[in-house]
């Protein structure tokens, strides 16, 4: 059967993100930043695996439409939630590598979130637990989906506020705030659409989008975060001239 | 449904937010040297001039002026991005992206003419990212080889 078109590029774009996810984790080893960035390159290992891997397996083995498939999406989603949400906790604990005391009270603060977010799903399921795939999951990932948005902006503002000179980071956290925000916007918009053919297409391709955002952000940050050119490349006054004829 | 409503106008809001954080990040890259000045110089550029400008006299020079400047460099600094001592022949990823930035920036200026706001900062903003781009043509300029070739010699062997 052939292709559509929209599929082609849904394909185009999921195979993308693969090799991002692969070249990430090939950055982080051969740089030697994984030292630095364990946490993340669990983080995209685990992306590789569970969505590279396992739910393409899955859907071949059980059938794209089937309910083993849509029960294993939705609980991947949900690890990759709580993957996040501890990527977002080893960025703080960067952030305040040199403050302790503002790192002890940050710290309670994470648990206390995470905490809320689980009694407020919890409250959720009580209320939905006829329908537990159906709006609990959903609910559970959106909101944690949306806490992790938040704690990223706020780690973004205790970045600015702190003057923290460390574009690797900065540049780490717009990129995990652009998947965030991404797919926060998504299941909100598929909470408010529920059947609409139109925002399910929308979806299908905005998802994997803010992903492949995502990565290609990581990827500037790990192997070209803005440094200084290196100066052993420069010999000053001998192409001062070739400049100017090239740019004539 | 309330909440979800807000959680995709928070959500859109931050997306957008956080691209322009990111270009923001990528235009604070430091150059060993300020490599424009020879681009500028070269292609009698006016960015630097609008800029000085704004930071003298606290606002630009006339509107379809200060419009006409900056598309004008702004295409000048692109076709070098592209074609000057570029192997590939094409834009980066980065350089695609602060394009688009470019683009929604300069469409910004002219919603601020139009709805009388200050114009300066936004001016800034594209004074910036055309110093960038500068900066980018002359540093690939002075470093790029092509092979053992320098690039002088390249230009020669043509």
């Amino acid at each position: 059967m052939p292709f559509k078109g929209d599929q082609l590029l849904l394909y185009g774009v999921q195979y993308a993100t693969y090799a991002l996810e692969v070249w990430v984790c090939v950055s982080l080893a051969s740089s030697g930043r994984w030292r630095r960035l364990k946490g993340l390159g669990l983080y995209v290992a685990s992306l590789i695996l569970l969505d590279g891997v396992a739910r393409p397996a899955i859907s071949n083995f059980f059938g794209r439409e089937s309910l083993q498939f849509y029960y294993f999406y939705w609980i991947t989603d949900v690890v990759f939630a709580l993957g996040a949400f501890l990527v977002i906790c080893g960025f703080f604990r960067r952030a305040c590598a040199q403050e302790d005391k503002m790192w002890k009270f940050v710290r309670l603060l994470l648990i206390f979130v995470f905490l809320v977010v689980l009694g407020v799903s919890t409250l959720s399921l009580t209320r939905h637990y006829t329908h537990l795939y159906d709006h609990f999951i959903i609910e559970f990932s959106q909101t944690l989906y949306f806490t992790c948005l938040v704690l990223n902006t706020l780690l973004y503002v205790m970045l600015q506020q702190l003057a923290i000179d460390d574009d690797e980071l900065g540049l780490l956290v717009c990129g995990i705030g652009v998947q965030f925000a991404g797919e926060a916007a998504c299941l909100a918009l598929m909470h408010l659409t529920a059947d609409n053919a139109m925002a399910r297409v929308l979806i299908e391709f905005l998802a994997p989008g803010c992903t492949l955002a995502m990565l290609w952000i990581w990827v500037y940050a790990i192997g070209k975060t803005p440094q200084t050119v290196s100066s052993r490349q420069y010999q000053p006054g001998k192409n001062k001239g070739l400049v100017e004829a090239v740019a004539d | 449904m309330f909440m979800a409503a807000l959680i995709l106008m928070v959500s859109t809001g931050l997306f957008f937010f956080y691209i322009q954080a990111v270009c923001q990040k990528i235009l604070r890259r430091q150059f060993s040297q300020e490599f424009f000045q020879s681009i500028v110089n070269a292609n009698r550029l006016e960015f630097p001039s609008v800029r000085k400008a704004i930071e003298d006299l606290g606002a630009p020079v006339e509107y379809p002026r200060l419009l006409l400047t900056l598309k004008c460099d702004y295409l000048a600094l692109t076709y070098l991005l592209k074609n000057a001592a570029n192997v590939n022949q094409r834009y980066s990823y980065e350089e695609r992206l602060l394009i688009v930035y470019f683009k929604v920036v300069f469409a910004g200026l002219v919603m601020c003419h139009w709805l009388k706001l200050r114009e300066t900062p936004t001016a800034l903003k594209l004074t910036l990212i055309l110093e960038y781009f500068a900066n980018v043509v002359g540093e690939r300029v002075n470093t790029v080889r092509f092979g053992n070739l320098t690039a002088s010699d390249y230009l020669l062997s043509l």
